[in-house]
């Protein structure tokens, strides 16, 4: 148990798919341009990592070698297919917004990056736990900067239709937040306080 | 056994391919028609908010009048016209889904004309445009009524664009302007005959 925590622990700080092993990173810039939009698409990630982990890592025995690539890629698009399904049937107004970016999680380096690295040579428990950790550490990244760049950018941050802060009016945000050079700035700070963090924990562990 | 590679490698490609199709096939059954559902949905509200008064729709299915609308749209695309009819079933519009170019992808939106072939009303049925910037089109809520009245393509060129949403307010006019020319090519009755 306190190994599942460990490797679960491990997405979110030390191996952060995002701030750390840098994979991923089109999406993100990509989409956290609303916070709303931003925690579907974490959410829908955490889902298609913890079922293919799942997936890979049972039948990772019965998976030869050569073939392994292709049975990967198969298990990745069924999974992302059925969020893409599910999101067009049931929250139109996300998957309006996130639209293309869904389909594309197929191509995501933090999936088929972690069916490779880790599921495909750990048993189940643990791969389960990887794709939480995985998952949460994308989550956590893309929403706050997303509501970072819609808040301070358009002066309002909502969800699931609700006003949750609003700069009123008189509020003229810069522009650049929500352009995709702002996304680069934004994100290159993000790196350098997660990073200065990393090293911090680290050197208190090392006490 | 020359084969014998073909199956080792094969077999367990073929079962997760087996699974995974059938899988695929279970969920579809299941949102398929909540999907069909949605798009229904989010056309009818749309059309709704732009329907000429006391009118109701009826879409036109005849392949000849869609093709004279989509061939006078020119390269925006026309996902559907609807014939208004009054309450004494007297053509008193047409409306019409088009799908044109934003900066973050397709604008679809519903345009409304009454009988004289002015619009009523125009609203956007799904945009992936920036938000803040090209969502302007919608949050702006000046910019889409500035079409109202209007009744030729040349009106609707001038209408202003947004400042920071020119391309999506561009891809709005031309959504505009595609409809206009739908309902010049087809006439009130919405094309053919007014039943």
């Amino acid at each position: 148990m306190k190994e599942f925590f460990k490797v679960l622990r491990n997405g979110l700080s030390l191996e952060n798919p995002l701030t750390v092993l840098m994979i991923g990173l089109c999406s993100t810039l990509a989409v956290s341009t609303k916070f709303e939009g931003s925690l579907f698409m974490g959410i829908a990630v955490i889902f298609v990592l913890v079922m293919s982990n799942v997936l890979i890592s049972a039948i990772r025995k019965f998976t030869p070698d050569e073939v392994r690539i292709p049975i990967f890629i198969v298990v990745i698009a069924s999974f992302v297919t059925i969020v893409d399904l599910v999101l067009k049937g049931y929250f139109p107004s996300v998957y309006s917004f996130l639209g293309v970016w869904i389909p594309l999680i197929v191509v995501n380096c933090i999936v088929l990056g972690r069916a490779e690295a880790y599921a495909y040579h750990n048993g189940v428990v643990h791969s389960i736990a990887d794709g939480i950790g995985m998952g949460l550490g994308y989550t956590i990244i893309i929403a706050g900067l997303a509501a970072f760049r819609e808040l301070f950018g358009s002066g309002k941050l909502s969800f699931l239709g609700n006003t949750l802060v609003n700069f009123g009016a008189g509020y003229r945000g810069p522009n650049i937040l929500l352009l995709f050079p702002g996304a680069f700035i934004l994100f290159g700070l993000v790196i350098a306080g997660s990073h200065a963090l990393n090293r911090r924990t680290a050197r208190k562990e090392a006490v | 056994m020359r084969d014998s590679i073909y199956i080792r490698l094969g077999l367990p490609l073929l079962v997760v391919c087996v699974v995974a199709g059938a899988g695929l096939a279970v969920t579809w059954t299941f949102t398929a028609p909540k999907i069909e559902a949605q798009a229904r949905e989010a056309e009818r509200t749309s059309l709704a908010a732009v329907r000429p008064a006391a009118a109701t729709f009826e879409a036109v299915t005849d392949a000849g009048t869609l093709a004279k609308a989509r061939a006078a749209a020119g390269d925006i695309g026309v996902d559907g016209v609807f014939r208004a009819l009054d309450a004494a079933g007297q053509p008193a519009g047409v409306g019409v889904l088009v799908a044109s170019r934003g900066y973050g992808g397709p604008i679809r939106m519903a345009v409304g004309l009454d009988r004289n072939g002015k619009v009523v009303g125009v609203t956007i049925v799904s945009m992936a445009e920036t938000p803040g910037l090209g969502s302007k089109v919608v949050d702006d809520k000046s910019f889409l009524p500035r079409f109202n009245g209007l009744d030729s393509a040349d009106a609707a060129k001038k209408v202003d664009t947004i400042t920071g949403a020119t391309k999506s307010s561009r891809g709005v006019r031309k959504g505009v302007e595609a409809a206009l020319a739908a309902y010049a090519a087809l006439g009130v009755a919405g094309g053919g005959s007014a039943k």
